[in-house]
């Protein structure tokens, strides 16, 4: 069931009623309610991983509870035992299969015969993003910075919430079990401003991100009949495609979030508009980034402090190599995660990396002409980099990267008919991020100074664009992860 | 040495550190209140405090404070 799915609209009315009026107020029975619905959400996509998120979910609140009342060292264990488990959960079920492969064709490759079986695991859905906010937790609590909770629908619901469990943001505890503890009152700002939020994030989702995923899967999959040109457009078009795709589905969730009273942590703050690569970074996919930037860089760069400019450079290209392999088990991952930490190293020689300065904009409205070439070059070294992330082995990067470069019939014609009525509605969509970049998300102060029949103009003429134009339904690509 | 000294010794290594002659530290300050004070500048300032004071901390230690005072009640014991 997908967050813009008519299944799930019904889904979230029924408990929208229930929430908002027999449960009005009523914190203990909205919570269980909204543990039930989350179960019951999880289990629609695969019933059969609910022990392993129900039982997951008990140890480590148990964990939470001893951290908080052990002795230091006693403490500690428990805590490196929550950490051990959290990533065996990711590594039995994400790359355990992944490693034997790989070793088995290292062995073979060096002459000694390994001809081992692999297992059959099913991936469960959502799990790189509540193993995170498991792991955050005992991490939290350890460190002294949160009070583990007594409560355990509290804790459950935090780690299952159904807006996010699939896909994030992956909200951290500290920000996220308060907003579950205190009652929640109906507000109506804060509704209206998750409708539209979600408004938003399916415009950007159907409108755009569903109508370029056929013409980029088409050109992806027959990669040495395109054109040079088809092959730079259509990579223009997948960083498109990935942004409006998962940044269409965080404003979704976090839309939802807030009709239910919650305030989900942002995940995106218009990356596109980025002039290096660090900036890009801070801006994409914030809670993975800031989650990484809390319990890998961080604790590395504590341990290299004293190296200097190698230590943070060292401890940034782990860190992107983590960001990478955590997208999935595939080598091509950890080499995306490896070509953005080497784009770091220039921004921290240069101290480029450690100087955040606020995009200033001419009297048009404008960047100024510096900036703008800025964000042109970091966006063609993001573009090459999502190349990277989009192959799935070395060959194929091969062929698409030699197939750009090829000038042979560089520009053949290809079938644009498809997308073309789609890029008046990018350009649309950037336009507004771009004048509203202070905002938290665009929709959320267009138009607000204007008379009201105007504002419900645009909203409607968001909506039959949506109902008008959007593409066949697509998975949303974060699932995978 | 007392809280208050240390405070103000640590409060000119912020200064000199983030280059900002305005920063004005309590022991309730965190990073939230200081525009420059991330986690990238935090290091520089844990290294600068290390070699001033002549003190090591752990890793834990670094990565627990929540604020001014609990870098500042840890300076001081390793001094006592």
């Amino acid at each position: 069931m997908t967050i813009n799915s008519l299944n799930f609209l019904l889904f979230f009315v029924v408990i929208y009623f229930f929430y908002n009026f027999p449960l009005r107020e009523k914190t203990t029975a909205q919570n269980w309610l909204l543990l039930i619905s989350s179960y019951i959400f999880y289990g629609i996509a695969n019933w059969k991983m609910i022990p392993l998120l129900l039982c997951s979910t008990l140890i480590f609140y148990i964990l939470g509870i001893l951290i908080s009342t052990s002795s230091e060292k006693k403490s500690s264990l428990f805590t490196t035992t929550g950490v051990v488990a959290g990533i065996g959960l990711l590594l039995y079920f994400k790359y355990l299969n992944f490693f034997i492969e790989s070793f088995s064709t290292l062995f073979n490759s060096i002459g000694l015969k390994a001809n081992w079986g692999t297992f059959n695991i099913i991936l469960p859905l959502g799990i790189s993003f509540f193993t995170f906010r498991l792991i955050s937790y005992i991490i939290e609590t350890y460190r002294g910075k949160i009070e583990p909770t007594r409560d355990f629908v509290v804790f459950a619901n935090y780690i299952a919430f159904f807006p996010t469990i699939i896909s994030g943001p992956i909200d951290r505890p500290n920000n996220f079990i308060p907003q579950l503890e205190k009652k929640r009152t109906f507000n109506y700002n804060l509704t209206v401003d998750g409708f539209r939020q979600i408004l938003w994030g399916m415009f950007k989702k159907m409108v755009i991100a569903d109508n370029l995923a056929i013409f980029i899967n088409n050109t992806w999959s027959d990669i040495p009949n395109q054109s040079g040109s088809t092959l730079i457009i259509t990579s223009i078009l997948y960083s498109i495609q990935m942004y409006t795709d998962f940044s269409g589905y965080s404003d979704m969730a976090i839309g939802v979030g807030k009709i239910l009273g919650f305030r989900i942590t942002k995940n995106f703050n218009y990356p596109f508009f980025a002039r290096n690569v660090a900036e890009y970074w801070r801006n994409w996919h914030i809670s993975l980034t800031s989650w990484l930037t809390d319990y890998v860089f961080m604790p590395l760069n504590v341990k290299f402090r004293n190296l200097g400019k190698q230590g943070l450079i060292l401890a940034i290209v782990i860190n992107m190599v983590i960001v990478g392999l955590w997208h999935g088990a595939n080598w091509t991952y950890g080499a995306f995660g490896l070509y953005h930490g080497l784009l770091f190293i220039p921004l921290i020689i240069s101290g480029a990396f450690f100087k955040k300065k606020k995009l200033k904009t001419t009297k048009l409205g404008l960047p100024t002409l510096n900036d703008f070439f800025k964000i042109l070059g970091t966006f063609t070294l993001v573009t090459i980099g999502l190349i990277i992330f989009r192959s799935e082995n070395i060959h194929q990067l091969n062929n698409y990267i030699s197939g750009l470069l090829n000038l042979t019939d560089f520009f053949t014609t290809t079938d644009y008919s498809k997308i073309k009525p789609i890029i008046p509605f990018i350009l649309i969509m950037f336009i507004i991020e771009w004048r509203k970049k202070d905002s938290e998300f665009a929709l959320s102060s267009l138009g607000r100074e204007w008379h009201f029949s105007l504002r419900w103009i645009m909203y409607y003429m968001i909506l039959f664009s949506i109902f008008w134009l959007s593409g066949k339904e697509q998975q949303f690509i974060y699932f995978q992860f | 040495m007392g809280n208050n000294e240390t405070l103000s010794q640590v409060q000119n290594i912020f200064r000199d550190e983030l280059d900002n002659e305005n920063i004005v530290l309590t022991e309730e300050t965190t990073a939230n209140d200081i525009e420059e004070w991330d986690s990238l500048t935090h290091i520089m300032l844990v290294v600068a405090i290390e070699k001033h004071f002549k003190i090591k901390f752990t890793s834990k230690e670094i990565l627990s404070w929540k604020n001014v005072f609990g870098m500042i009640e840890n300076i001081t014991s390793k001094q006592g």
